[in-house]
């Protein structure tokens, strides 16, 4: 079935709908006229309609047991040695259960492998790989490995339970004052190192990773992916395969080639500006960041890992020098703080512009409506002043958005893309065809309306997509 | 996406502690509770309720397509076992409905239009209402009600799996 087809079957559904039960057979013939097959169809739609009283009428009934999903396990259970006291979390590799190790009687954070088919060995073998990667690691900021456990022939792993938040709920609340991200991004690096000294990279660095305990200290979690940096690892993330959270992987992770310890240089690039900004640096119209902070960031995201720091301890030392310097002068650096973003800014301009010139030429087209006259001055004038009204309502909708509430801006753009289109169209067009219709009485507003209308179609043809895709395009540099 | 995700699978979780095992409850409650739960925590993330209720629903439908997937791959050796669409149990029963044929249906109904696919999807995976709906689709309440019926009317066909032509056939 075609889209044509599709749209007259709506109409004869519908139609029939609005016709007594009994009439509607007859009814659908008479409309159908020869389209036999489309009758078929609209009467065996309207029968189903007929008998569809109370169908999907009730939302979807669930099991929670479904949705938690089968490994899921009950507080109290015991596993082992273990018991659970509750859910704390849960990642791509399995739910992590705040649980207690009745051996030791101490608090350990347990996390379960998914169950997978038996066959599917691969996150077994990673999560085997993680354990004895990170129980290498011994270091403050790093939460410790105590044990892999296999119970049952499941696998767990269980680790140093930290009490605390994450860094990502920080965040959320509001963009860190500049000092405590410094201090929280050196601690990150100090991880980073030791488990780099270890041979361990992590490969899913991001705010959620890093707790912040209720003490205050920064622990990174989670060495989820983490490989020992061998050649025996390399062969089983193969390349393509990729691990981790796209948002904070470097450009060689993400098209999955070999990847190094500069993979998480780069991620911490990303926590770093999210510390400050509370936006991902590839956001459109990110906001202002402290430049001298901004450019430790942006070292850390450069696309060629050779750009960035080549070690996290290059990077501490960059963060210790910032650290020392901001407590020095202990000025917040909010006047230097301004990175003008010069595309996402013709954006806004020319959403600016546009409305002002579809607001300008409904004058002109009034006076036009006077020469031309009649029903087609009315129309023509009717058609430019509807396609302003909208035009300008959406797009001084989206410029305010943009400057506003960045964040909703693609989703915005999204919904008054059509609308914007169709309007840019119609005022197009009809300021051409005024044009057009005045061309002997009055030639130079003919010429003014005929050029503007071919400018704005130009303009929305052309020049629109361009600075769009130069505003929205992910970009490569801070 | 995955944020909603998360936190329908928790509280999913949080019900089957709280209470027995084994017993169902409404899509729409979960996401409701979860709405609550997040809008609390992230009032930023979430233009409005309604654009929340549409990722919900978006997110209810693959939860609840993969937990079907699986459970018919944990039965493989035997041909998948499909429910059948009994006219009596629909009206009462949401739970007779065989959500891999819906998810299906659905996805060749979003190809003819996508517009009642989606009402479909926020009216019976999110558990919006008409008028819910209507505001995350961007149309009138009459609309959704219009479009709603034949999206409805056509799943209904199409589930039930008869030939095309014998339906028509009653009337000749």
């Amino acid at each position: 079935m075609n889209r044509d087809q599709w749209e007259r079957l709506k109409t004869l559904f519908h139609g029939a709908l609005e016709q007594s039960p009994e009439t509607r057979l007859d009814w659908l013939t008479r409309e159908a006229g020869r389209d036999e097959m489309l009758a078929r169809e609209a009467a065996a739609l309207v029968a189903a309609h007929e008998t569809a009283e109370g169908f999907l009428e009730t939302p979807a009934n669930v099991d929670p047991a479904d949705i938690a999903g089968p490994d899921f396990l009950e507080p109290g259970t015991r596993i082992g040695p273990y018991e659970i006291e509750r859910e704390i979390g849960r990642g791509g590799m399995g739910i992590v259960y705040c649980a207690r190790d009745m051996r030791l009687d101490r608090r350990v954070a347990l996390k379960a492998l998914p169950q997978v088919d038996e066959g599917d060995a691969t996150p077994r073998e990673r999560l085997r790989r993680e354990a004895r990667a990170a129980a290498t690691i011994s270091h403050p900021n790093v939460a410790t490995v105590y044990a892999l456990e296999e119970i049952d022939g499941r696998l767990f792993i269980a680790s140093e339970f930290v009490d605390g938040h994450t860094l990502r709920s920080d965040i959320e609340r509001a963009p860190l004052e500049q000092t405590r991200a410094l201090a929280i991004a050196a601690d990150i690096a100090r991880a980073l190192c030791a488990a780099h000294d270890a041979g361990v990279i992590h490969r899913d660095l991001k705010p959620e990773n890093v707790l912040i305990t209720t003490g205050g200290a920064v622990k990174v979690l989670d060495f989820g992916i983490a490989q020992v940096e061998s050649v025996k690892a390399m062969r089983l993330t193969h390349p393509g395969a990729a691990v981790g959270t796209p948002a904070y992987m470097p450009p060689e992770q993400l098209l999955g080639a070999v990847t190094d310890a500069r993979a998480d240089i780069y991620a911490l690039g990303v926590v770093l500006t999210e510390m400050l900004t509370g936006q991902h640096p590839l956001t459109p119209g990110s906001r202002p960041m402290p430049v001298s902070a901004s450019d430790i960031a942006w070292r850390c995201i450069q696309i060629d890992p050779d750009q960035r720091y080549q070690s996290a301890r290059e990077l501490l030392a960059a963060l210790e020098r910032q650290l020392a310097h901001s407590s020095e002068s202990a000025v917040d650096h909010a006047a230097e703080a301004i990175r003008a973003e010069p595309s996402a800014w013709w954006w806004e301009f020319h959403q600016a512009a546009a409305a002002l010139v579809y607001g300008v030429m409904t004058w002109p087209a009034w006076i036009a409506r006077g020469i031309i006259g009649g029903k087609q001055g009315d129309a023509m004038f009717v058609a430019v002043l509807a396609a302003a009204i909208v035009a300008v309502t959406l797009r001084l909708h989206l410029w305010f958005t943009s400057r506003f509430y960045p964040a909703e801006l693609g989703w915005a753009r999204a919904r008054a893309a059509a609308w914007i289109v169709a309007a840019d169209s119609v005022f197009a067009g009809a300021l051409v065809a005024g044009g057009v219709l005045i061309g002997d009485a009055r030639p130079e507003l003919a010429v003014a309306q005929i050029a503007v209308g071919v400018g704005a179609a130009v303009a929305f043809l052309l020049i629109e997509p361009a600075t769009a895709r130069a505003a929205f395009r992910p970009r490569t540099r801070l | 996406m995955p944020l909603v995700y998360d936190e329908l699978r928790r509280i999913a979780a949080r019900y089957i502690s709280r209470e027995r095992p084994g017993q169902t409850l409404q899509a729409t409650a979960l996401v409701n509770e979860a709405f609550v739960r997040l809008a609390g925590e992230r009032p930023r993330s979430f233009a409005n309720r309604t654009h929340f209720l549409a990722i919900a629903a978006i997110s209810m439908r693959q939860i609840l397509v993969q937990r079907a997937r699986a459970r018919r791959a944990a039965k493989r050796g035997g041909a998948p076992e499909r429910v059948t669409l009994d006219e009596g149990l629909i009206a009462d029963e949401g739970r007779s409905i065989d959500v891999l044929a819906l998810d299906e249906a659905l996805t060749r109904l979003a190809k003819l239009d996508p517009e009642q696919a989606r009402i479909v999807e926020l009216r019976y995976f999110g558990g919006l209402t008409v008028e819910e709906t209507a505001e995350a689709v961007g149309v009138s309440p009459a609309t959704v009600k219009r479009e709603w019926a034949m999206a409805r009317a056509w799943l209904k066909r199409a589930l039930r799996g008869e030939p095309r032509r014998s339906s028509a056939g009653g009337h000749a």
